[in-house]
């Protein structure tokens, strides 16, 4: 059995966020493991173990050869990863990214693909499909479950009321709902051990991919203005003077909620 | 955790190299795996590894400690369930045994002649710093929720299980040391009485007097940390052969929980430290086998006195690390304390008096780091501390914890104060450093002793 994780290396969301000249986010810094993907290294980890074989393999893109975030996850128990960073992909969007993640992952030929729904820093929550699309494989989103059973992967999807029960061929892509493992810590042992376990370095080029089609140079889209999300207008007072149940009744009334 | 004064006939004597460990490890044990692989640059900071270490301890105070606050510091939640948790989630029970299994496997081969035993006492360390900061970091971080609890882990997997694994027989130390270093068994260490306590050698009154080929154990012992709960006791008595008091052997023995004669108090009511159950233990009559004397010989070197020395010495490199989680955390609070609180139209943190403070306890926090890394890089060379040197490193850590303690619950004022705010427990946790482990008195007698006789 043998999982890739799509893992994101995201700015702490401690530390308040900066933008470069261009509008985008500044990487420029230690990145670190997205939580969103944390519950996906644990879910891989685990079904590797129930298959009783196989490993994980964690696949990247981040600027600066930026590794911080893969170490967590490699001492959390995967085996190696595949990392792809090159000034060309500065200014990538969702489908460039998905692009690389695609290349890369099909050069690991993995039986299964877990993302998360939506990273938390760009949270398109558009790059799962993506690849899925782009490789040719069936995609399942917000797998709460996941069984594997010989050739095919059987997938529990969170729906509103409940969830949906879904069943495709492997390979596929499934990206996973947060929360619905627990993250392990990972061990001392693990920590010690991340150091050295391998992570292969990508380059566009090196994946085969044509440079004029990813990065800012591929984007199809421009960042023309950054803008504060607008603030809440205030809300309506009523101050009771025991009549103040009409006027709840008729602002329900209003939004047609009674 | 007393400390005493050498004997005085040994006043003369030139400072003994001690193997210096923390609270938590035991002696004499090589840390895990071969790979040891010397950190070419020295220390001044934390590695990456250690700080991912750091963080995922951190992570793990903040989800499993922290909230569980008001039942350990005023329920008398004992802390074991949560050490254990500690130990299981990040593979330190695994790592104690594979220690364990490595030393006791070589024992057995010097043992049965099929290996020389190594010349010297096997030192600590030899290049891995890694290896020590996984033992200091979790004291570090834990001591800035919860520093009882790294006094109740540190006398049971390291003081404990250290008075085993230095003096004991290879079947004592497969029998106790074990469960004791995975925290499967809670151990406590008990040597001061109600009339012995930094004179600890000098006024015992606990006795072994032998009987047939059993012993008989009578005394009492107070102050005992994990006494409450302790699976593994080791007593310190003295043997009685009639002889003059002062004359007496020095002896341990290791005992169960639920022996016959022996008794565990309620934890006693104390100022600070609340999640370390301290107690009183009464032994009358507890009949022993030579199994559970320590070593199963009554001929010890100097008559006993150093083996329990070694074992002071040991504790104070933990304080150290003790002292640091406190200074860290209590700079940390009062830093935002000082943003956020305003008095007459402004910050706190503007006004001069209140920086005064803010800097010391920077300095503090500084030199405490320093005697840290001190330590780390110093262990993984394999060049122990003296005595003298681990006294002044105990001294100044402990008194810098209280006092940047004290300024802490200063500077928030009457929410200082109160026990919501968490620098008041702080405060009255690190108190305890300047007494347990050695006093500070104690520890300034070392360090003058090894001054004057240079
Ligand atoms: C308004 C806006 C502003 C943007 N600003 C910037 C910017 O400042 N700087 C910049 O670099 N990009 C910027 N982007 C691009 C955005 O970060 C990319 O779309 C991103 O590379 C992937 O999209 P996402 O984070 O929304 O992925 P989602 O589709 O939300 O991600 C779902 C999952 O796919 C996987 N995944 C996604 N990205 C990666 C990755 N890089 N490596 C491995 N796995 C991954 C993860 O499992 C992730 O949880 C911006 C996009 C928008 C719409
Ligand atoms: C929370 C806690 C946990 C403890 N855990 C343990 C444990 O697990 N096992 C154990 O065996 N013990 C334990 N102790 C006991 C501790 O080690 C002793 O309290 C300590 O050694 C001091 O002894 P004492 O209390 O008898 O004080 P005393 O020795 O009576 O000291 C009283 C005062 O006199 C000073 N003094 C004594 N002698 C001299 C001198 N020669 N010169 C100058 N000043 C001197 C001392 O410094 C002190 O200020 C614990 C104590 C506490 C508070």
């Amino acid at each position: 059995m043998h999982v890739v994780v799509c893992v994101k290396q995201i700015p702490d969301p401690a530390e308040p966020g900066k933008l470069e000249g261009d509008l985008t986010l500044d990487r420029s810094g230690k990145l670190i493991l997205d939580e969103s993907d944390s519950y996906g290294v644990e879910m891989a980890l685990q079904l590797v173990d129930k298959a009783g074989g196989g490993e994980v393999t964690l696949v990247s893109m981040a600027p600066n050869n930026e590794n911080s975030g893969l170490r967590t996850a490699l001492a959390m128990g995967a085996a190696k990863a595949i990392l792809i960073s090159d000034p060309l992909l500065s200014g990538a969007g969702a489908l460039d990214t998905a692009k690389v993640l695609a290349a890369a992952i099909k050069s690991a030929e993995p039986d299964l693909v877990l993302t998360a729904t939506e990273s938390s820093d760009g949270y398109t929550g558009t790059v799962p499909e993506q690849i899925a699309a782009l490789l040719g494989l069936p995609s399942i989103t917000f797998a709460k479950e996941v069984h594997i059973d010989g050739q095919s992967v059987n997938v529990r999807r969170q729906t509103e009321d409940g969830y949906d029960e879904v069943t495709c061929s492997l390979p596929a892509v499934v990206s996973v709902t947060a929360g619905v493992v627990e993250p392990r810590y990972p061990s001392f042992k693990g920590i010690m051990a991340a150091k050295s376990k391998p992570v292969e370095e990508q380059t566009v080029v090196g994946l085969g991919l044509d440079p004029a089609r990813v990065g800012v140079a591929g984007a199809g889209q421009e960042i023309v203005a950054v803008e504060d999300a607008p603030v809440r207008e205030a809300g309506e007072i009523i101050v009771d003077d025991g009549e103040a149940f009409t006027n709840i009744v008729s602002f329900l009334d209003g939004l047609k909620l009674i | 955790m007393p400390a005493t004064s050498p004997p005085t006939g040994r006043w003369g004597d030139p400072v003994e190299a001690v193997e210096v460990t923390a609270i938590g490890l035991a002696p004499n044990v090589s840390p895990s795996g071969a790979t040891t692989s010397p950190q070419g640059d020295d220390m001044f900071e934390w590695s990456e590894e250690q700080l991912m270490i750091r963080d995922a301890v951190r992570q793990f105070v903040q989800t499993e400690i922290a909230p569980k606050r008001e039942e350990l510091e005023h329920g008398d939640l004992p802390p074991y369930e949560i050490l254990r948790k500690l130990f299981a989630t990040f593979g330190m029970d695994v790592m104690a045994r594979d220690r364990f299994k490595h030393q006791i496997e070589r024992e057995k081969r010097v043992a049965a002649g099929e290996e020389a035993a190594p010349a010297a006492p096997v030192r600590r360390g030899g290049g891995d710093p890694n290896s020590i900061a996984m033992t200091m970091l979790p004291i570090i971080e834990i001591c800035r929720h919860s520093p009882g609890m790294v006094t109740a882990m540190g006398v049971s997997m390291g003081l404990t299980s250290a008075a085993i694994m230095s003096k004991g027989t290879i079947a004592q130390k497969e029998r106790w040391a074990l469960d004791l270093l995975t925290l499967d068994k809670v151990g406590a260490w008990a040597i001061t009485e109600p009339g012995s306590g930094s004179d600890a050698f000098g006024s015992m009154r606990s006795s072994a007097r032998r009987d047939g080929d059993e012993y008989l154990l009578n005394g009492s012992k107070t102050f005992i940390t994990n006494g409450p709960h302790a699976d593994t006791i080791v007593f310190i008595c003295k043997l009685d052969e009639g002889n003059p008091m002062e004359d007496r052997k020095i002896v341990s023995f290791v005992l169960d929980r639920g022996m016959p004669g022996l008794e565990q108090s309620k934890p006693l009511r104390k100022m600070g430290m609340h999640s370390s159950p301290t107690g009183e233990l009464f032994l009358t009559d507890v009949r022993v086998g030579r199994d559970r004397l320590i070593g199963e010989t009554e001929d010890v070197a100097s008559g006993g006195r150093a083996g329990a020395k070694d074992t002071f010495s040991m504790e104070r490199s933990g304080v150290a690390a003790m002292s640091l989680g406190i200074i860290e955390r209590c700079l940390e609070l009062s830093v935002q304390y000082a943003k956020d609180r305003v008095q007459f139209g402004k910050p706190i943190g503007e006004f001069q008096l209140i920086q005064d403070k803010l800097a010391r306890m920077e300095v503090a926090r500084l030199n405490v780091q320093n005697l840290v890394f001190r330590f780390i890089e110093m262990s993984a060379a394999g060049a122990p501390l003296s005595l003298a040197e681990a006294s002044a490193m105990k001294l100044y850590a402990a008194r810098a914890a209280t006092e940047v303690a004290m300024e802490a619950v200063q500077l928030h004022g009457g929410n200082g104060y109160m026990a919501e705010y968490q620098v008041e427990q702080l405060a009255r946790d690190a108190k305890v450093l300047q007494i347990y482990a050695g006093t500070d008195e104690i520890q300034i007698t070392h360090i003058a002793k090894d001054l004057l006789r240079r």
